[in-house]
């Protein structure tokens, strides 16, 4: 019998081999990189794919700059992209969302780009909101990818049923339909709250608030949740009436998510909802939505001190900080970030495109104005409301490094309040202080 | 008298009878609900990939479709992925309308092509590398040996979590970022300790006097154990099979961080993209994910008269 493994030089040949082949593969890598140092690579979640291929080839055929083009997962793309920062990546252009951004700029992660002309001169076209988004510590960190906010959604032929002309403009009014609705048996429960403790639930509690005429800091970045006038007093205090006192929304609102709030909406059990604007074309659709052709959007109702605000969110092209280092590299991921959040031969196309395939909202307002765009918003609801409200969204103000652990008391204070368990004063104070201490370790 | 001895006896068979019946049909009743339990999750993912996104939301639900459509497996197997894609051809389809299929679903097959090799090379060489290792380490007695098997050991007990940023720099120095030999090297690193174990602890339990005999006749140490030792460990190779083909097809988080185009992507990163923050399709996921378990109920189908056998291997040390 042959014994393979038995001869000493045998085995010193197998070590041998084993150590070329080791080196060869770590020479390799080096070899590929520069082979591919002029590419620029860029990642985004898996949105629209085939939009933002077709666009990127024409901007290789119109540039010359070959870009690699990678997404991963939208519910898992900040986790492997925080892998992807601190592995130190090959990454020049990526989408943010307006949420991550503190985090991003003081890890060092993305870097500014308002040292590039070619991109501050949109600003002045785009939503205010969006520039405010975008922007942290007075510096810009890219250009708008996608835009929306929270819409006030009716029933009209509930509000008709209920013998109101217009849908309500106040709070007031909402209060006053709902209580003629219930009594007249249209709807047990007029107005959907979904309060659950979500991502969305931050958005919803924003939109009262903005909507009541307050905020939840002032301009130097402390507490005014408290203040009665011009806090997050009376946003709170009208919805535990309406849950308490006038029972005009379900007490399970602390239980309903966005999406199921979304179904039931949808399914014809309430008059009134306060839902993200691009859920209108859904709540539209026959093949969706028992209320079809029925759901209209109407400005966000004010309160005392309001003016039909609401809140607005956005996630935009980013520039990492590893680009920005090499003037070249930044250069052309500047040409990169324009192509798509500013104009590509003359107009805003991949804005446009996203609306018209994916019904993704934009951020600049010169696209109200396209045919394309007006026809295609008129087929399910008014242009006109859905531009002047988007000109009223306003920018979370509670965006900062510790917005995650903020978020977690402040939903448990609200929810604790609209069940019950403690008062409105008691429930702001309790989310107030948290916000003020963790501003303080920070 | 007979009366009263005959009775008893009569009371105690039908006891034992009843006791045996209601045993049996409490054992059946345990079994249906744990049946039920098991499969209606997979049956309601087969019957829902064949009905429209508004039938898969109808309250009560519809466990078997009342318009079944193929539109999804069409979309699977219809799509194409060749052509460059420009405005004119780009796919551009709304969300928000209910047959809604996502773009991305061109990339499902060759995400599958991509598990499939993936976890085919992960099975091979980890029977190339755990096998002998096993066998070195259950057979030849040498200094070291115990403290060898518990380091091993030891490194399935840290987290995935904890392994990905210093996998993730090997990965990017070795320039395989994006690459499928990424996930087949990860994968071998944490797949091969397992394998190894479970070998160890069987062929600690064969008779060293195998060996011995073998060795006396002149077979070489590499032929002991592909002539004498393979053979006798059959179950405990296809749990180790199994294992590792599973593990491999399932996993995310690794292939998440690694790959970021459809050249490498693997399935279940595939099938989570198909979740957008617009909206998702549970009717076209479902369609996928009916398609994500063939080919482990294939697998295991083949090597099911070994499964039992094999997952208990070693599990008692003889």
């Amino acid at each position: 019998m042959s014994r393979p493994f038995n001869s000493h030089m045998r085995r010193r040949d197998f070590l041998r081999t084993s150590a070329a082949a080791g080196t060869m593969a770590l020479a390799a890598p080096r070899l590929a990189l520069a082979q591919g140092a002029s590419d620029l690579t860029m990642h985004t979640w898996s949105a629209a794919v085939d939009t933002v291929q077709s666009h990127l080839n024409a901007f290789t055929a119109s540039s010359g700059i070959n870009v690699n083009y990678g997404n991963s997962p939208w519910a898992q793309y900040r986790e492997g992209m925080v892998t992807k920062f601190v592995g130190g990546a090959p990454l020049d252009m990526m989408w943010v969302s307006d949420a991550w951004l503190p985090e991003w700029v003081e890890a060092g992660w993305i870097a500014p780009v308002d040292g590039f002309k070619n991109l501050t001169q949109y600003n002045s076209e785009a939503e205010e909101f969006c520039n405010d988004s975008m922007t942290y510590n007075g510096r810009q960190y890219g250009l708008t990818y996608y835009t929306d906010y929270m819409a006030f959604l009716y029933d009209e032929e509930k509000v008709k049923a209920a013998g109101f002309d217009a849908p309500p403009t106040t709070w007031d009014e909402v209060v006053e339909q709902s209580l003629v609705m219930k009594e007249k048996g249209i709807s047990d429960y007029p107005m959907m709250l979904a309060m659950a403790q979500e991502s969305w639930l931050i958005e919803f509690m924003s939109t009262l608030v903005f909507s009541h005429g307050g905020r939840f800091i002032d301009e130097n970045g402390m507490s005014s949740m408290t203040s009665e006038k011009d806090g997050a007093m009376e946003a709170l205090q009208w919805v535990v009436d309406a849950v308490s006192k006038h029972g005009i929304v379900s007490p399970a609102c602390v239980e309903t998510g966005e999406l199921s709030g979304l179904k039931a909406f949808a399914s014809g059990n309430h008059a009134f909802a306060m839902v993200a604007k691009y859920r209108l074309r859904m709540l539209n659709d026959p093949e969706q939505s028992q209320v079809a052709g029925n759901v209209q959007q109407t400005l966000m109702p004010k309160g005392g001190n309001g003016a039909h605000n609401t809140v607005g969110w956005m996630r935009f092209h980013g520039m990492s900080s590893q680009a920005a280092a090499d003037p070249i590299r930044a250069e052309a991921t500047a040409k990169l970030i324009e192509w798509f959040g500013g104009k590509s031969d003359g107009a805003y196309k991949f804005q446009k495109l996203l609306f018209l395939d994916i019904g993704a909202g934009f951020g600049v307002k010169p696209l109200f104005d396209d045919p394309e765009i007006k026809a295609a918003y008129n087929a399910y609801g008014d242009v006109e409301v859905i531009k002047a409200q988007q000109s009223l969204a306003m920018q979370k103000d509670v965006v900062t490094p510790w917005f995650g652990e903020w978020n977690e008391t402040n939903g448990t204070a609200w929810q604790s309040a609209i069940l019950g368990n403690t008062d409105v004063a008691s429930a702001i104070a309790k989310s107030s202080d948290a916000w003020d201490e963790l501003k303080e370790d920070y | 008298m007979t009366d009263t001895i005959h009775k008893p006896a009569v009371d105690y068979r039908r006891r034992q009878k009843l006791a045996r019946i209601s045993r049996n049909l409490a054992i059946l009743i345990g079994a249906l609900v744990v049946a039920i339990y098991v499969l209606a999750p997979v049956a309601w993912l087969v019957s829902s990939s064949f009905q429209t996104e508004a039938e898969i939301v109808s309250v009560p639900p519809h466990w078997i479709p009342e318009d079944p459509t193929l539109r999804n497996f069409e979309a699977i197997f219809t799509a194409g992925n060749e052509e460059e894609i420009t405005y004119e051809n780009r796919s551009g389809q709304d969300p928000a309308s209910g047959g809604y299929i996502p773009s991305t679903a061109k990339n499902l097959l060759p995400a599958m092509w991509n598990s499939t090799v993936v976890a085919t090379l992960v099975v091979i060489l980890n029977l190339l590398v755990g096998v002998p290792a096993a066998y070195a380490l259950a057979k030849i007695r040498f200094m070291g040996r115990d403290a060898s098997i518990y380091f091993i050991l030891m490194t399935r007990v840290i987290p995935d979590i904890a392994l990905v940023v210093p996998f993730f720099l090997v990965i990017k120095n070795l320039g395989m970022l994006d690459s499928i030999w990424s996930l087949v090297l990860t994968y071998l690193a944490v797949t091969v300790p397992f394998t190894v174990f479970i070998l160890v602890q069987y062929f600690e339990g064969l008779p060293d006097e195998l060996d011995k005999a073998a060795r006396v006749d002149g077979c070489s140490r590499i032929q002991a154990l592909v002539r004498v030792f393979l053979p006798l460990s059959l179950p405990s190779l296809v749990a180790v099979v199994l294992f590792a083909f599973l593990t491999s097809w399932n996993e995310f988080l690794l292939a998440l961080m690694f790959t970021q185009t459809s050249a490498s992507q693997t399935l279940p990163i595939v099938l989570a993209a198909f979740t957008s923050d617009f909206t998702i399709s549970f009717s076209f996921i479902n369609a996928a994910g009916v398609l994500a378990i063939v080919p482990p109920i294939i697998v295991a189908v083949i090597f099911e008269r070994y499964i039992v056998s094999g997952l208990t291997a070693g599990a008692v040390k003889g």
